[in-house]
């Protein structure tokens, strides 16, 4: 269904960004994205090994910008990027979790820095993935192997770091993506421990939601969290293709199982341009091309817009919160 | 401590129903027994024997990417690190068996999806596996199922049911290719959104009644209004079946035979071992585990050490595990499944449906360098953990004589049997050197050296090139 109508809160589809490409429109194996400036959208794309891997700049009206950075362990390249943030002058900042670094460019790609070491000793990094940038510019990173979180000033100098492994309240299971909420808490995706935990920004356990499972509410091998402007929780629930909503203290609200019954711009041109396939569409069930697959990253915008990147179907799906909601009849 | 005997054996056994096993392994496996080991082996858990979570996370690629080298990178990393060595070995006889080519269905996931039955379903039984061959959508498409109409049939898959894959030339007619055809007709391929322009979707089976032949067929002797899996259950039950196979188990698992095409007029290497597996086809109703249960527990496989070329995928595998530096996630994986195509495997992808020629045919010129360089630059980085282990291995030998410094080598290494004319060429470039010492850092870091060296020259030997 494309509109979600759940707890007094209503999700609607609106479109979708993106297709299968190995360069320039189009994303390849998406793993994260940041909402930049002006409608621009940073992707972050793994693509296939030692090719195609960049981070596709364009904005969210389907036009293209740059492919920015590629594959190796030079200034501005990546081995296996994870996690990409902006921070207030829309630097970009990538984690990379075979290097351990994190590299830092400006908005059009130029690189500015590269920082970290691989270790478990404080202020070392063990596979990096995901990462936040505060209202001061300091960046909180999951610092997965190492199952902690640690905060850094954006040269690198570490602030703070919590977490150890296990599965208790505050330890983690290989983490993946985090967020930041509006009062600077922090929500992470305890991947392998199929939950998100809830701290306050200097690293304080608040709460934790989410169990194993394929049913209501819960969570197979979570991936990311975004917090909207209410305070609900949206999971990416990589494992089970799905996005859950919570309530801010943790109650299960609604399942996203994606929408996208309208193809991106992008990929209607392909279709357009390829009869074979537009007929080979016309002659079976698309449903299954609607739908989630590998839902892996989340991120909201300013008016609480949910974006949804999935690894698998290389596009980003949208859904609008709608504050003005009337129901239609339901004799109708 | 088992003795060298027992080594030797498990070593064996774990070369042919894995991909080799390291030094540590193999002692811990002679303790609990040779045929414990092949029971393990035979009874693998339900799941595929790698954390798929962890794959797909640090390999994304591999389950979103379209290209052939994803495909391929999965299946070799799979090799390296499954917990169940067989399920992954036979998945790589019945690929070479029911050889399946990207060259033609040009879907590298459907072809990973075919691999993936095969190690789902491949130490079930021959019937079962039959019909999930003949319902796999990439064989379905690959010899031309889809096509094969009520009323106007399609022979590929037909012909190539009984040639290739069940009975081998000259156990059945033109006729009962014919007839096994119209059964199979309606079994195709559903309809799914094209991978363009959002990635992989998968095929699946679909029986359509409407394009079945209903009709009366004679069949091998029978007659009846066969379907697909009638004919299939008339197959094997043939005994030429039971012996098509068994020398295909043996030709994979025991001992270089002559090749496939050979067979109709070149009798098996050991009638007797080729009788004793058709035995065990024929009492246990083809039962997969029955019939290796047997084939490991023969004196003719115990019997077997290195009577068979190692295939590409056998010497790249057992050769990364060996050195001990593919056992995680990391970059460089898409360089082995390059390398077995360089060494003239490129899995997913046979030369045709009669699939690689094996045996001596593995080694030519070109090859024999590739596998060599490939080998001896693994095992002589004394940086790799397989490597340091061997290492490790030697050092507690203490100080070794030159002939006892190349006999220590290669026991470590397989332990691997040479010849007299190796062993002598070995011990030629170890006499340079004099003794093995370990007593100063000086020695040790000396003999750490020409230890490397020696391994290399070990990899480069005609003898590492068998199994």
């Amino acid at each position: 269904m494309l509109t979600t109508v759940a707890a007094g809160r209503v999700f609607d589809y609106s479109h979708c960004i993106g297709m299968y490409s190995t360069s320039g429109i189009g994303f390849l194996v998406p793993m994260d994205f940041a909402l930049g400036s002006n409608e621009t959208l940073y992707v972050l794309n793994r693509g296939v090994d030692e090719i195609t891997l960049r981070i596709s700049k364009c904005t969210l009206k389907h036009e293209f910008i740059a492919d920015i950075g590629r594959f190796g362990m030079g200034d501005g390249q990546f081995v296996w990027p994870m996690g990409i943030a902006l921070d207030s002058e829309e630097n970009i900042y990538v984690t990379d979790e075979n290097t351990s670094k994190v590299t830092v460019m400006d908005k059009d790609g130029q690189f500015l820095a590269k920082w970290g070491d691989a270790g478990s000793a404080e202020g070392q990094m063990r596979g990096p993935s995901g990462i936040a940038v505060d209202g001061a510019n300091d960046l909180f990173i999951v610092d997965s192997q190492n199952n902690r979180v640690q905060k850094f000033s954006k040269d690198g100098r570490r602030l703070a770091t919590w977490g150890s492994e296990g599965s208790g309240p505050g330890q983690f299971n290989k983490p993946w993506g985090l967020c930041l909420d509006a009062e600077g808490n922090v929500y992470v995706a305890d991947w392998k421990n199929d939950r998100v935990q809830k701290f306050s920004g200097d690293g304080r356990f608040l709460a934790e939601f989410g169990v194993t499972s394929d049913g209501v509410g819960g969570l197979s091998r979570p991936t990311d969290v975004a917090v909207d402007s209410d305070g609900d929780v949206y999971v990416a629930d990589w494992g089970n293709h799905q996005v859950q909503i919570y309530e801010p203290d943790g109650k299960f609200i609604a399942t996203l199982v994606g929408d996208a019954q309208t193809p991106s711009p992008w990929v209607q041109d392909y279709i357009d341009a390829n009869p074979d396939v537009a007929k080979a569409r016309r002659r079976t069930n698309m449903e299954v091309e609607w739908r989630f697959n590998r839902p892996i990253a989340v991120n909201l915008d300013a008016d609480d817009r949910l974006y949804v990147a999935e690894a698998v179907r290389h596009r980003i799906q949208v859904y609008s919160k709608e504050r003005d909601y009337a129901e239609a009849a339901i004799n109708l | 401590m088992p003795n060298q005997a027992d080594i030797a054996l498990m070593a064996h056994l774990m070369r042919r129903a894995g991909f080799g096993a390291s030094r540590a392994e193999l002692e811990e496996r002679c303790a609990r027994g040779y045929e414990a080991t092949v029971e393990e082996l035979l009874n693998p858990g339900a799941d595929s024997g790698i954390d798929e979570d962890e794959l797909y996370r640090h390999f994304p690629q591999f389950e979103s990417s379209l290209a052939p080298v994803a495909a391929q990178t999965e299946w070799v990393y799979r090799m390296v690190n499954t917990r169940w060595p067989l399920k992954e070995k036979i998945a790589l006889f019945w690929h070479q068996l029911f050889a399946t080519g990207n060259s033609k269905v040009d879907n590298p996931p459907e072809m990973l999806a075919q691999v993936a039955m095969f190690r789902k379903e491949g130490l079930t039984n021959f019937p079962n596996l039959l019909v999930q061959l003949a319902q796999n959508p990439a064989m379905i498409y690959w010899l031309d199922n889809n096509g094969n109409h009520y009323g106007s049939i399609n022979e590929n898959w037909g012909r190539e049911l009984l040639e290739l894959f069940s009975m081998g030339v000259g156990h059945y007619s033109e006729d009962d290719i014919k007839e096994a055809s119209r059964a199979f007709t309606g079994w195709t391929i559903g309809t799914k959104p094209p991978r363009q322009p959002v990635g992989r979707f998968y095929w699946s089976f679909e029986f359509r009644p409407e394009d079945h032949d209903y009709g009366e067929k004679e069949f091998l002797g029978n007659t009846g209004n066969f379907d697909g899996s009638d004919i299939i259950d008339i197959i094997v039950k043939q005994e030429d079946t039971a012996r098509f196979l068994a020398r295909h188990l043996y030709n994979f698992f025991v001992a270089d035979e002559p090749q496939v095409p050979a067979w109709s007029i070149t009798p098996p290497n050991d009638e007797a071992a080729i009788d004793l597996l058709v035995k065990a086809y024929m009492d246990s109703g083809a039962d997969i585990k029955a019939i290796l249960r047997a084939l490991f527990n023969s004196d003719f496989f115990k019997e077997a050490q290195f009577q068979h070329v190692k295939s590409p995928a056998e010497l790249v595998v057992s050769t990364a595990r060996l050195a001990g530096n593919y056992y995680q996630p990391r970059t460089g994986f898409p360089l082995l499944a390059f390398e077995c195509a360089w060494q003239g495997q490129e899995l997913m992808n046979p030369p045709s449906v009669e699939s690689w020629h094996t045996g001596s045919e593995w080694i030519d010129g070109g090859a024999l360098v590739r596998r060599v360089n490939f080998a001896a630059k693994l095992l002589s980085d004394t940086s790799l953990p397989g490597v340091k282990a061997i290492m490790a291995g030697l050092k507690e030998r203490g100080t070794l004589s030159p002939a006892e410094f190349v006999r220590s080598c290669l026991d470590l290494v397989g332990p691997v049997e040479v010849d007299d004319g190796t062993f002598q060429e070995l011990l030629t470039q170890a006499q340079q050197g004099g003794d093995i010492s370990w007593e100063t850092e000086e020695s040790a870091a000396e003999s750490e050296k020409r230890a490397g060296v020696m391994l290399a020259m070990i990899a480069a030997t005609r003898e590492f090139q068998f199994a």
